[in-house]
């Protein structure tokens, strides 16, 4: 088996991991993180991963009709390679969204956009066999009013959690919501708006004060976040949403640049057309994070001019633009070299040369089936897992609603299509987040060991 | 200018203020080696008041006394203390500099030169006479004739002192060995102040540049032209707190900007409800209360928690108040037809619950017959608040914090029930009473000027040509601008019989819109579920895409209208009746074509904008009061 590890072991994680807690902004953590999308401050699986954990969405009247979490064999060599080996139904339908890691990669936090409540997986104690350790159910009361946590990013230490809208209006202004590792609240910060610009300059013409997507970029103190939509939008059912102009002026336009180190917000950017997923590049010298919208089909290059300013350009159409084809999920290679894009409304999936992050251009694209949202590729890029759901009432309708896996391989000229799992004839509902596990990231542990105790459920 | 150029040029080389020797030399500051950034446009941005600018007595150049607070509100003022022995390159000379080049600007500059006034007070009363001062102002008269720059000083370190405290000047005199005062260690400090006499930045060396002072004496600029254009809004609308705190009028356009609230400025004040229902506001009837529900204070209060709190859904998602949000109208603008739990779809509009007390027709379909009863609906329905059952709801409340024990307070040995919840809920909804309006001041106040030409103009069309009295009646003593019936006007037809288009106009962002084929939008969507309207309760054909006549109180706050939210504002449903509806058998003969002009349907809109309550702050204050019931939240959180 090619299981590479780079080597951290637990002892050394935890130091890390204080280490990093006490100087967040000095020194990114020696591991780049999974697989190209996660945190900085996290160890990677740089060989070949054994499991994709898929967060994903109940349907009611589909087997259980709840959100689990599904556990793929994804290991060529395993006896189980391309099978469902464990699923874990956590109660009700949640809008099961994202998912992410706490910084020693022990434990899965995933979030439900509906009922905001953040379910906390032990992935490490047997990585085939997750376990529902915690769930948060006062995210609402304790952040103090945040509705919809979205993205669940490691920072040492804690969790950062993004909000997507509220409980007073429903709609898209949120917040920030940290808390730690193991599961305690910590602090809110509410995004700019016009009204409390929290001392960051609004550089153009808005001040949303929405949130979707956090990432950092620790060695230039920055932390970059998105903008969506509130629950009314991203609930509602979308074809209903498209013919309600009302609900259409509600989307994010917005991209906040971050102080990183103090949570204080410096710069509101205009990216308008719903910012939505950001990636920020791998390498030393590369000052930049790059966001589509999902509404204007653009790729938008945040990034840091010679100035020290912090900038937001569009760099690039994606398709069609006055088709909609919906730009979703991004997925960018460990080199900076290149980036994935899906697009929803086409079943596509695009690769776009980003050798010049001002000029990307697109030089591939497969269909990878009738919808498809998340893509989620493997360190050195020969991987990528794709799925199909977007939201529980966006997601297309009859024939259209396909529910898929679907494992390729990328070989530098095409997508060699390897398996696919029907989640519709498997009665497991709608496949969202995919987040990878792999045993040698805990080869070193032993059993009873454990950097971060996690209250019972 | 020779002479001031010369004071800089002696200066410049040695730019750096005196530094502790094993300190690297600063870096220049920004008025000297410009700004490292673009500045935002002014107006974009805030500046909130730091609160009072001091005053105190000074003396003008020719000796003469005045007041400072006199050289305040005509015009914005910028204010530094200095002396004019200063010879810090970082001190005064670097602010003489800064507003040389402000008064420079003012010389092409009109706006700027009619509503800046730039003015130095010296904190060095002993030798800055109001002769030195003037000798001193000579340096810079070069600048050019246009704007003000006003030097000033006092008539002793006594009367100065209280304007360094105001200011909070900490001045430290250095003095030489016979105890005379040489220099005076300071730091630079300009203070902004606005026309209602307020500090509203504080600029030291680090950004001290003459296009950001400018750019902030822009930006209060625009900030008063937009209050006075809210003002006069206001008066037409006289709530400040009612809107979307999430504004996105004008998002249409490309020039669009953000006007945004805070969520956490989203505060008010418990209102004393119970006596709105005993002593209705102006233009009101008195309030119809069951005699099986009497009005108390804790009854309302009870009702309110109940309102807030999120956990009466299924999921703890939804309350009330998530689909009749207090600050739009207590319904929502965001939504044509609104959505329920899960997302699930909703068919029609929700309504406003203003005046919802002198209701008997409930629903747009008029199918409930009092509030006790109406709550039940939305609780249950699985497309709204998503209960099972009603025994789930009971069940829940009673093992949610301390709601158990404050329904046995409020109503004795019968504790929770179905009947009681109905009552608790009701009897807040029953207390969102709304009038003295403008149109009530003025009708039945007895107040001529409380109403525009341009409304009164609109009501005589609204009682005369237009005829919409004939069904949103206006009576002698008061008015509920509604005639309880059910009628047609063809909007529920034409969503039942008429065709969908080819292609909708969808927009993507700020006046960025997009051509979306129906099928598209079909791929994604549900069939939209069937609408009869008042049919579906009584199975009479005759009765098909009948509503209920609304009220119209509060008709400003309370967009997108109709049943189904299909027009976004008032004038789109003046010119709807004005081209007579939509044809279909059953519409209503009230309803033809009235051919208003242009000027007309204007005073009819105006006319309805001075349909809003003026106690409409009070409750959505009372509203941002109540605290939201959330899992975690403990008690019912409501226990005043």
């Amino acid at each position: 088996m090619n299981r590479k590890f780079h080597g951290l072991g637990l002892s050394r994680l935890r130091t890390l991991s204080a280490f990093l807690t006490a100087f967040s902004t000095v020194f990114p953590a020696a591991g780049w993180a999974d697989e190209t999308c996660q945190s900085p401050y996290m160890a990677k699986i740089t060989g070949q991963e054994d499991f994709v954990y898929v967060w994903t969405l109940g349907v009611e009247g589909l087997g259980d009709g709840q959100d689990k979490l599904v556990t793929i064999d994804v290991n060529p060599a395993s006896p189980r390679y391309g099978k469902v080996v464990h699923t874990l139904s956590v109660g009700g339908r949640n809008e099961a969204h994202h998912s992410g890691f706490t910084d020693d990669r022990k434990y899965l936090w995933a979030g439900g956009l509906d009922t905001s409540k953040i379910f906390i997986f032990d992935v490490h104690s047997d990585p085939a066999h997750p376990k529902l350790v915690k769930t948060i159910d006062r995210f609402v009361a304790e952040s103090g009013g945040v509705v919809g946590p979205h993205t669940t990013y490691a920072l040492p230490g804690r969790m950062m959690i993004t909000g997507l809208s509220n409980n007073k209006d429903h709609g898209g202004r949120s917040a920030l919501v940290e808390y730690t590792n193991d599961g305690k609240y910590v602090a809110t910060h509410w995004m700019p708006t016009d009204e409390n610009l929290r001392g960051a300059q609004k550089s153009g013409k808005y001040a949303d004060g929405y949130d979707y997507d956090v990432r950092v970029l620790p060695r230039r103190n920055v932390m970059i976040t998105s903008s969506f939509t509130g629950w009314s939008n991203y609930m509602m059912d979308f074809g209903k949403m498209l013919k309600d102009p009302e609900a259409m002026k509600r989307f994010g336009n917005t991209v906040v640049v971050w102080n990183l180190h103090t949570r204080q917000p410096k710069k509101v950017l205009d990216v308008p057309g719903a910012p939505l997923e950001i990636r920020c590049a791998w390498q030393p010298n590369h000052n930049w994070c790059v966001t589509t919208t999902a509404l204007t089909s653009k790729i938008w290059l945040i990034y840091e001019d010679e100035r020290g300013e912090w900038q937001a350009k569009a760099v690039a159409d994606i398709g069609d633009p006055s088709k909609v084809p919906l730009p979703v999920d991004i997925s960018i290679a460990s080199d900076d070299s290149v980036l994935w894009v899906n697009t929803f409304m086409d079943g596509k999936t695009r690769l776009f040369d980003l050798s010049d992050p001002f000029h990307p251009k697109q030089i591939y694209e497969r269909t990878i089936g009738r919808q498809v949202n998340m893509a989620s590729e493997s360190w050195d890029g020969k991987r990528i897992y794709y799925t199909s759901s977007l939201l529980a009432n966006w997601d297309k309708k009859g024939k259209d609603n396909e529910q898929f896996f679907k494992a390729f391989e990328w070989n530098g000229k095409e997508l060699v299509p390897k398996f696919a799992i029907d989640f519709h004839a498997e009665k497991l509902g709608r496949p969202h987040q995919m987040r990878f596990g792999a045993y040698s990231l805990y080869a070193e542990t032993e059993p009873t060991a454990g950097g971060t105790q996690v209250a019972a459920r | 200018m020779r002479r001031f150029a010369l004071l800089l040029l002696l200066l410049l080389p040695g730019m750096a203020p005196a530094a502790e020797e094993s300190e690297p030399p600063a870096p220049l500051p920004p008025a000297y080696a410009g700004l490292a950034y673009r500045l935002p446009e002014p107006g974009s941005y805030e500046l909130p008041p730091l609160g009072e600018a001091g005053d105190g007595e000074v003396l003008d150049m020719d000796g003469s006394r005045l007041r400072l607070h006199e050289l305040f509100g005509d015009k914005y003022v910028l204010l530094t203390f200095i002396y004019t022995h200063c010879n810090d390159a970082n001190g005064c000379p670097l602010n003489a500099f800064v507003f040389h080049r402000i008064k420079r600007k003012m010389q092409k500059d009109r706006t700027l030169a009619e509503n800046l006034r730039l003015v130095n007070v010296s904190f060095d009363p002993e030798r800055d006479t109001p002769a030195a001062m003037a000798r001193y102002a000579e340096n810079f008269s070069n600048a050019g004739p246009k704007g003000e720059w006003r030097f000033l000083t006092t008539a002793s370190p006594q009367r100065l002192q209280p304007l360094l405290e105001a200011y909070g000047q900490d001045i430290q005199r250095k003095l030489t060995a016979d105890g005379k005062a040489t220099a005076f260690s300071h730091i630079l400090r300009v203070f902004l102040i606005d026309r209602k006499k307020r500090i509203r930045n504080i600029y030291s060396v680090a950004f001290l540049h003459p296009d950001l002072l400018v750019n902030d004496v822009k930006t209060l600029m625009a900030e008063e032209k937009r209050h006075a254009k809210g003002e006069a809004a206001e008066r037409e609308s006289p709530s400040a707190l009612s809107g979307p705190g999430d504004d996105r009028h004008g998002y249409e356009r490309v020039d669009y900007r953000t006007h945004a609230r805070a969520l956490a400025s989203r505060k008010g004040k418990a209102a004393d409800l119970v006596s709105l229902v005993r002593h209705p506001p102006l233009g009101l009837p008195p309030v119809p209360v069951p005699p099986l529900n009497p009005i108390t204070e804790e009854k309302v209060a009870l009702g309110r928690a109940l309102f807030y709190d999120r956990r009466l859904s299924l999921n703890n998602t939804f309350s009330c108040a998530m689909c009749h949000i207090p600050e739009q109208g207590f319904t929502s603008n965001e939504l044509a037809t609104a959505v329920g739990i899960e997302g699930r779809s909703v068919r029609r509009n929700a309504p406003t619950l203003y005046n919802s007390a002198y209701s008997s027709l409930l629903f747009h379909d008029g199918r409930e017959e009092n509030l006790e009863q109406q709550i039940w609906g939305p609780l249950l329905a699985k497309n709204e608040m998503g209960n099972p059952s009603v025994g789930a709801v009971l069940s829940k409340i009673r093992s949610t914090g301390d709601y158990a024990a404050r329904f046995r307070k409020v109503f004795g040995e019968r504790g929770l029930t179905m009947d009681t919840l109905g009552m608790a809920i009701a009897s807040y909804e029953r207390t969102l009473v709304s009038g003295d309006s403008p149109f009530d001041r003025w009708r039945f106040g007895g107040d001529e000027k409380a109403l525009s030409e341009a409304a009164k103009r609109g009501y005589r069309l609204f009682t005369g040509k237009a005829g919409c009295s004939g069904c949103h009646v206006i009576g002698e003593r008061w008015a509920l601008f509604t005639d309880h019936s059910l009628r047609n006007t063809g909007v529920g037809y034409r969503e039942s019989m008429g065709g969908t288009p080819e292609r909708q106009r969808v927009q993507l962002a700020p006046g960025v819109f997009a051509e979306v084929d129906r099928k598209i939008i079909e791929s994604v969507g549900e069939a939209p579920p069937p609408d009869l309207g008042r049919y579906e309760v009584t199975q009479d054909p005759a009765d098909r895409w009948k509503y209920r006549v609304p009220s119209l109180r509060n008709v400003a706050l309370t967009a997108p209208y109709m049943h189904n939210g299909s027009l976004p504002t008032l004038e789109a449903v003046v010119a709807f009746y004005n081209a007579g509806g939509v044809p279909n058998p059953e519409l209503d003969p009230l309803i033809h074509p009235l051919e208003l002009s242009a000027a007309e349907q204007k005073d009819l809109v105006a006319f309805l904008k001075s349909l809003t309550g003026g106690n409409v702050d009070l409750l959505v204050a009372d509203a941002f009061a109540a605290p939201v019931g959330d899992v975690g939240a403990g008690n019912s959180p409501d226990t005043r």
